[in-house]
């Protein structure tokens, strides 16, 4: 009966609160990973199987280059949070299928080390560490990345985009001056789609990068208003920049890295900014940044470049829109540091 | 379990479980042998013992009295016999000064604190004497004396009084009950306070909208009165919490440190009213509160009214024991409850609830790195940002701590709660606001 059950010198004590959420970072890691099979899949769709080994090779080199590193520096070991994987993922997705493994473990390898772990680890790296590896491949190895590859397909080419044809990119026609769309640039629609795309095999195909996106606003693991302001403010940029000519802004918001890092990149946690209004402001400095570089630049980077300027500026910003506390007549007054405010 | 990832909120959505006791009615506990009095039931100076040890003592009669302005009377909720005055374990550990007095079963009664029956004739002073005569303190588990908060600074005036139904923590439904069963008694408790405060414009009742029954009860009771409002709030914790009440309900915000009535309102709880009310009507100290019992490993969970004194495990024998082992047992909710590590400590003035959580259930998990999603920015009822408090906490940077608002934590519990690495930021907070404090005292 009742008395069964001696309770003596067994209750637990502590304050309060007695009750913690289900959520665990790692679950948070997984839903970015399970958001990022769209792309991928489409991606294989696209250029072929190779895809799934290029991902395999970005995760595998990011998880063992954390591994090792935390194994070097007689650090506890935290692969199991996930969050290499994800940068594995992205980094293995930013790159096209042309792209030579060891550019894909390079990547994997610098996101990790130099750009995630040298600055702290998880939750402390001011860069997004996927955003900064294809930004340094883009500068170091253009060579070996120039042809802009059209796909060969699953069905066309088989395993690795063989037929895969250089040509340049939609963003060559309709950034660096550019007002107009010219007759070259595919039409909306297969833009949205990533039919007869090129370019990096994650971000071709707008329509599966949206079903990733909502997914992740379902799951409540990132907030919405950073990808959806983000691609928003490029929209009315190229707007007052082209007056208003509804083609040519529906093209850049669906061209390029716009969607892909809107959706997985300007929404990390760590290089983004904390602050409610600091995520309003990150997201809107992101698209602005974007279609000036896309304005003004002869070449293809704004979105990475815009990112990890946000990233860099995200601390400050967050350390002027500190909230204002019930009952302060003002924002909480505190120095500067970037040490307290990320 | 919801959560909300968009953006800042003020709040968090813990599992309700409340299913179990919200439509029972309430029914009595029964009554143990032995009854424990501690003289401290309440925030301040503790109660002056009045009787000594081998005293005979009746149902109502003061045993122990108010030691200061700020401090409450404790009655006997039996009459028998005082046969010690000695320390014991109370709830959120700890021991106090208690009154032990041996039930004789025979509830002889003294006689009322006032007389009964004149309550709408009762004069501000005399409500007032009445409230504090009778030891009512702030029954949602502040145990703020209620004769010192119905009595506002000179100069302050008062034109809303706020009701406190939200009852936004997990498992509780005494006051759900208590609106269900005795609707008429809050509002007859509510009308008491007109002679409180002249210049009363109007009366907020707020309740959170998973309790229907209760928003109904209220509105019908309430409905010849066209200055009480009942409101409904969103279901979501911590609604109860005074300062966010007062925020929601009237727009106000109650500056730091600052008392409600400088934004002229004065919050109670339900319970509260309702025994004021019953002080003045009939004469009652407090010496009895309505406690739900409830959790996984409790066998028949139940709303009781329970006698002041009684001590918890009597409680949970009326609700059939365990049928689980329990981890945690506490007195009040799972977000702001305190936890108990013997089941002898009594049923005070402000336990709401007893909540016992399975060891699974009570579980807090392994503090890992930050991840910084920021929902614990977005859940904060007072807009901290509690990771940035906590971390400076443990650079030990107090000043960066304070310049952060960490004395404006209400404690309510939700960035500990929402955290996905586990990160004790509640804990850390407390210890920070602790720091400061000494600190300043410095």
């Amino acid at each position: 009966m009742a008395q069964a059950i001696d309770v003596k010198g067994k209750l637990q004590v502590g304050p309060s609160p007695h009750v913690r959420s289900k959520r665990t970072a790692a679950w948070v890691m997984d839903q970015v990973l399970i958001a990022l099979i769209p792309p991928t899949l489409a991606a294989t769709f696209f250029f072929g199987w190779w895809v799934l080994g290029m991902v395999a090779i970005g995760i595998g080199t990011a998880v063992a280059s954390e591994f090792i590193y935390q194994k070097l520096t007689y650090k506890p070991i935290k692969i199991q949070d996930h969050s290499a994987a994800v940068t594995g993922m992205l980094v293995a997705l930013s790159l096209p299928v042309t792209a030579p493994i060891w550019m894909i473990m390079f990547g994997s390898i610098f996101a990790i080390v130099i750009v995630k772990q040298l600055n702290g680890g998880i939750g402390r790296n001011y860069f997004n560490p996927a955003v900064a590896a294809r930004v340094v491949i883009k500068a170091l190895f253009t060579p070996w990345l120039a042809n802009w590859v059209l796909p060969g397909g699953l069905l066309g080419s088989g395993f690795r985009g063989v037929d895969a044809i250089g040509s340049a990119t939609p963003l060559e026609f309709i950034g660096n001056g550019a007002q107009v769309v010219p007759e070259q640039v595919p039409g909306l629609f297969d833009l949205f789609m990533g039919f007869n795309l090129g370019g990096n095999v994650g971000e071709t195909s707008k329509f599966a990068i949206l079903i990733g996106m909502l997914y992740l606003i379902f799951r409540r693991v990132i907030n919405p208003k950073v990808p959806i302001l983000y691609i928003l403010t490029t929209f009315v940029v190229m707007g007052l920049w082209s007056s208003f000519d509804w083609n040519f802004q529906m093209t850049h918001i669906l061209t390029g890295t716009l969607f892909f890092g809107a959706t997985y990149m300007a929404t990390d946690y760590s290089s983004g900014s904390l602050t409610p209004e600091g995520k309003t402001v990150f997201a809107i400095g992101c698209g602005v940044l974007t279609a000036v570089f896309r304005i003004t630049l002869d070449h293809p980077g704004g979105v990475g470049y815009s990112i990890l300027i946000m990233n860099a500026l995200a601390p400050f910003i967050d350390s002027k829109l500190m909230p204002r506390i019930y009952g302060h007549k003002t924002r909480p007054q505190t120095k500067f540091d970037r040490q307290s405010t990320n | 379990m919801r959560f909300s990832f968009m953006g800042k909120h003020g709040g968090s959505h813990p599992e309700e479980n409340k299913s179990r006791t919200s439509k029972l009615p309430i029914v009595d506990a029964s009554v143990p042998k032995i009854m424990v009095y501690p003289v401290s039931m309440h925030i301040g100076a503790p109660a002056k013992p009045v009787v000594e040890i081998g005293e005979t003592v009746k149902v109502g009669q003061l045993i122990a009295e108010e030691g200061g302005f700020v401090s409450a009377n404790v009655y006997s909720s039996v009459s028998g016999e005082v046969i010690a005055i000695e320390k014991r374990g109370k709830i959120g550990g700890g021991e106090v000064d208690s009154i032990i007095v041996k039930n004789d079963y025979e509830y002889t009664k003294a006689d009322p604190i006032v007389e009964p029956g004149r309550s709408q004739d009762m004069s501000k002073d005399e409500i007032i004497q009445t409230v504090r005569k009778a030891g009512i303190v702030g029954m949602g588990g502040a145990t703020f004396p209620t004769a010192v908060k119905l009595s506002p600074p000179p100069g302050m005036t008062i034109d809303t009084l706020i009701i406190n139904g939200a009852e936004c923590e997990p498992y509780s439904t005494s006051d759900h009950r208590v609106m269900v069963e005795h609707a008429d008694e809050i509002i007859h408790g509510i009308n008491l306070s007109r002679a409180l405060f002249p210049q009363l414009r109007r009366i907020y009742i707020g309740v959170e909208d998973n309790k229907p029954d209760a928003i109904k009860a209220l509105e019908e009771a309430s409905a010849e009165y066209d200055d009480i409002f009942v409101r409904p709030l969103k279901t979501m914790y911590p609604q109860g919490s005074e300062k966010n009440l007062i925020k929601s309900m009237t727009g106000r915000e109650v500056s730091p440190g600052g008392l409600p009535a400088e934004v002229r309102c004065v919050v109670a709880n339900t319970s509260t009213i309702r025994s004021c009310y019953r002080a003045c009507e009939f004469g009652e100290p407090l010496i009895e509160r309505i406690v739900s019992v409830s959790g996984t490993p409790i066998r028949e969970p139940k709303n009781l009214r329970v006698k002041i004194g009684t001590p918890m495990d009597s409680l949970i024998e009326d609700c059939g024991g365990f049928a689980d082992v329990p981890g945690k047992v506490l007195g009040g909710g799972p977000m702001m409850g305190k936890t108990v590590s013997d089941l002898g400590v009594p049923i005070i003035k402000g336990t709401t609830a007893i909540t016992v959580l399975t060891p699974e259930e009570a579980e807090q998990g392994d503090s890992h790195d930050c991840i910084m999603c920021s929902e614990c920015l977005n859940v904060c009822p007072v807009s901290l940002q509690p990771i940035l408090i906590s971390e400076a906490f443990e650079r030990g940077n107090i000043d960066k701590a304070q310049e952060l608002g960490a004395m404006d934590c209400i404690e309510c519990g939700n960035c500990s709660f929402i955290c996905p690495s586990k990160i004790p930021l509640l804990e850390n907070i407390r210890s920070a606001k602790a720091a400061i404090k000494a600190k300043e005292e410095k």
